[in-house]
């Protein structure tokens, strides 16, 4: 497989990376900095998202109206994220609209209008997602997980903290986009068809005379409970769990995907099998490793229905600390081709790839190429697993539970 | 891009878009069945029967199907609904003849009856989770609600009482009258050599016999039903509102799917500025199905309970307005321009062309190339949307709303 990876440095600091693609029409990109919530200050959770809506809402010459006209008739598929660590925005179209895309980001993310008028339907529409996953209990049960398992402030909840988002002012939002826009720390990365010189001319042009005050990353602070439980009546008792692990940049890092991918990678894993099919326990039950610069973690739902949480958790449980026990051959070797085929079909789509780069070089300031992915996947051993396991015992997890009955974790 | 088609003795269907520089192939069985030809005994047994192939056969066991999927990386899954059930798989080039002939074998499943009792836990399950989706919920509700007597009102999970109900020998009885490969279409697209791939599918499914299979097709236009459930455990007003619109069958299936997007795109369209720009609802979304012989149009709303009156006035202003005044040009042109980047960023993988290549056979034995499509979108006009208002009357709806007092 061909591979190429186009970078550049602006002189501001602003890094431009690019991964061209064969046979594509379409292209995607993705610009993210360090605007997560963890660089918030205190009583702000949630501002990101407020800050990601009201960024669409007026930039430049255009006023709220125009300027989603002009990302619609472009045709963009727009997302934007917020984590502990980052504020991303991306964008997906057809490869010939995007010298007038990146114009518009470009005005989106130095000239937002950020109106005060504006300002309250962003925050009412966080407030209302806030109080809407009370409705999705499966996705509010791994929020509270998350939240209980990391570290303050890498703790905050995405969809922010309802005291907070109500206090939220016009003047306090516009000053964190002034203050944690860090252009000397902004990634930009692209994937799919492009030309990297007229992507790299236009970047420079918009971005390259702006700057930014280094940003660091806060100490850990406290962490929050082993066990929460939310009581609610509904039809199932959601179960989230969440364990540490070394981060991405650990030299274990592939030892642990591959472990994590015998526990939970497919239909043929330990969780899916002893859970759902020989005892019929749940229909939906995953884990998979989450990282962050200087945390990881690995994270687990189950839901079933109240009579079989007990159950349902302690089969779960049991199976994460069975796995130092030992792996067989081809546990091993279904692991590798899991991990490596999904790596070549994400190798296939603009979107995944171009998250894949930006992600890379927020965390481990490189791009690993897939071909190095591969060869590191290749050098994973039983045995190198079965080490890793040995250091890592599953002691301790944080467990939240939302349903009409509790656990004994 | 190159088409190829094959039709077997037996009358099952293979064909294939073949992308050769691609680096993985999709392929998927495509069997016309699902919770429409299900009656009342049944009811959910075409979403078990979907669970249970992956039990094995009388040669496999469930973990021997797991592990041989995961030993070859695949990217697999299956579908059920309400007219089509649909077995997946994305694999690396070099692997899809062996996918193709793990699927070719597991289209005879041995449905035992210890995995049927095993695997009912499960769908129980299933239930019970969509029952803590009032997102999902009220979707299969309104289907309900709208279809009334017609067979797309059919649930496709079906209800505790009738998967605790329904026999293995029933769904055996179910299988053998629906799974003919009469009725079953075998897709491929990607890096893949047709020959080949036609010889495994040839070689395992060629001595099935054929059975005469049916489904009564008819047009509906939906009881206009409005139903209001108290529900005090949830936390927001949930409304779904469903119109009658053009089947699968029908070209101006195109048009119809733009006007839905015209109304009610997540960005943009007139859902978007009355109800989610200010504020009013967190989520207000509009998609047009076209299904086999029949169609409808769907709204989705979320808002807090105390918002539903506004809600409701608002979503008539807009119905009230477009059965006036129509449509316009640049909105209309905004949403093709939307639907052809769409196109273009799924066709990037040969998963993203298995469904639509699948399906178009499946309801109109037709290929259609990428270019087709586009220009088909491109050709929908002003008139053609509006004439669909006209026809239709997309704001005389079936309506369901599930939340607590407001």
């Amino acid at each position: 497989m061909k591979e190429r990876l186009d970078q550049q440095r602006l002189n501001n600091g602003m890094v431009i990376l690019g991964e061209p693609m064969d046979g594509v029409e379409s292209v995607s990109f993705h610009f993210l900095l360090p605007a997560g919530n963890a660089f918030f200050p205190d009583g702000c959770c949630g501002a990101g998202k407020v800050v990601a809506d009201w960024l669409f809402r007026g930039a430049g010459r255009r006023n709220n109206r125009q300027l989603t006209e002009t990302l619609d008739n472009l045709g963009i598929h727009r997302s934007s994220a917020v984590s502990g660590e980052h504020l991303s925005l991306g964008a997906s179209l057809e490869a010939g609209n995007l010298t007038a895309a990146l114009d518009l980001y470009a005005d989106i993310l130095i000239q937002p209008r950020l109106e005060d008028e504006q300002f309250a339907p962003s925050q009412q529409l966080a407030l209302h997602e806030l109080a809407g996953l009370d409705d999705d209990p499966r996705h509010k049960v791994m929020l509270l997980t998350k939240e209980q398992f990391y570290p303050s402030p890498y703790n905050r909840p995405a969809e922010g903290r309802a005291k907070d988002l109500q206090a939220l002012t016009p003047e306090q939002c516009r000053q964190l986009v002034r203050t944690r826009f860090d252009w000397s720390q902004c990634i930009f990365a692209v994937a799919g068809k492009y030309d990297f010189q007229v992507v790299c001319a236009l970047l420079e042009k918009r971005f390259g005379p702006l700057s930014g005050t280094a940003s660091r990353h806060p100490p850990f602070g406290s962490r929050g409970n082993p066990y929460t439980h939310q009581p609610n009546e509904g039809a199932q008792v959601h179960i989230g769990m969440m364990t540490a692990v070394p981060p991405i940049g650990d030299k274990r890092y592939y030892d642990i995907l591959a472990g994590v991918s015998v526990l939970s990678g497919s239909m043929s894993s330990r969780l899916f099998t002893e859970v759902r099919e020989k005892r019929g326990l749940c229909y939906a039950v995953s884990a998979r490793y989450q990282t962050l610069k200087n945390i990881a973690g690995i994270s687990c739902y189950a839901g079933t229905t109240p009579e079989k949480a007990q159950k349902t958790f302690d089969v779960t449980l049991h199976e994460f600390r069975r796995l130092r026990q030992g792996i067989t051959e081809d546990e091993m070797q279904r692991a590798k081709i899991g991990l490596k085929s999904s790596l070549i079909m994400q190798s296939e789509s603009t979107q995944a790839r171009c998250a894949g780069i930006a992600g890379d070089f927020a965390y481990l300031g490189r791009v690993r190429p897939l071909s190095e992915i591969r060869r590191q996947l290749d050098v994973v051993t039983i045995r190198s697993v079965l080490d890793f396991l040995n250091t890592n015992l599953f002691e301790n997890f944080t467990v939240a539970t939302i349903g009409p009955k509790s656990i004994q974790p | 891009m190159q088409f190829k088609h094959k039709q077997l003795q037996n009358g099952l269907t293979i064909i294939s878009e073949i992308q050769p520089p691609a680096q993985t192939a999709a392929m998927g069985f495509f069997v016309r069945t699902g919770s429409r030809d299900e009656n009342a005994a049944v009811s959910g047994v075409s979403h078990f029967l979907e669970h249970m192939l992956f039990k094995g056969t009388d040669t496999l066991s469930w973990q021997q199907v797991n592990e041989a999927f995961d030993g070859l990386g695949a990217s697999f899954n299956a579908s059920t609904g309400e007219e089509n059930t649909v077995y997946f798989a994305a694999v690396l080039a070099e692997y899809l003849p062996e996918v193709a002939k793990l699927w070719s074998q597991l289209m005879r499943p041995a449905l035992r009856e210890n995995d049927f009792d095993i695997e009912k836990n499960v769908i129980l399950e299933e239930i019970a989770m969509c029952r803590d989706l009032p997102q999902y919920e009220i979707l299969e509700d309104a289907r309900a609600l709208h279809f009334g007597s017609h067979p797309c009102a059919n649930s496709v999970l079906g209800t505790e009482e009738s998967i605790k109900a329904i026999t293995v020998q029933q769904m055996r009885d179910y299988f053998a009258r629906r799974y003919a490969p009469n009725n079953l279409v075998v897709a491929c697209c990607g890096n893949s050599n047709f020959d080949v791939f036609c010889g495994h599918i040839e070689q395992l499914c060629g001595n099935w016999p054929p059975v005469q299979t049916q489904r009564q097709l008819s047009w509906f236009e939906g009881t206009r039903q409005k139903k209001t459930v108290r529900r005090e455990m949830l936390a927001r007003h949930h409304i779904c509102l469903i119109s009658p619109s053009v089947s699968m069958q029908d070209p101006r299936r195109f048009a119809a799917s733009l006007l839905g997007m015209v109304l009610g795109d997540d960005t943009g369209s007139r859902y978007f500025w009355s109800l989610v720009d200010p504020a009013i609802a967190e989520a207000a979304s509009m998609q047009a199905e076209a299904m086999d012989g029949v169609g409808a149009i769907y709204s989705y709303i979320c808002c807090e309970p105390a918002a539903a009156d506004k809600v409701m006035d608002i979503v008539g202003g807009i119905f009230k307005d477009i059965a006036q005044n129509g449509v316009s040009e640049k909105e209309l042109q905004a949403a093709k321009n939307k639907v052809l980047s769409a196109l273009a960023i799924k066709s990037e993988r040969p998963m993203g062309r298995l469904m639509g290549l699948g399906l178009n056979w499946v309801y109109r034995q037709e290929y259609r190339t990428l270019a087709d499509d586009i220009a088909a979108i491109r050709a929908v006009s002003v008139r053609d949307i509006n004439q669909l208002i006209a026809e239709f009357s997309p704001g005389d709806f079936t309506c369901l709303a599930m939340g607590p007092a407001a």
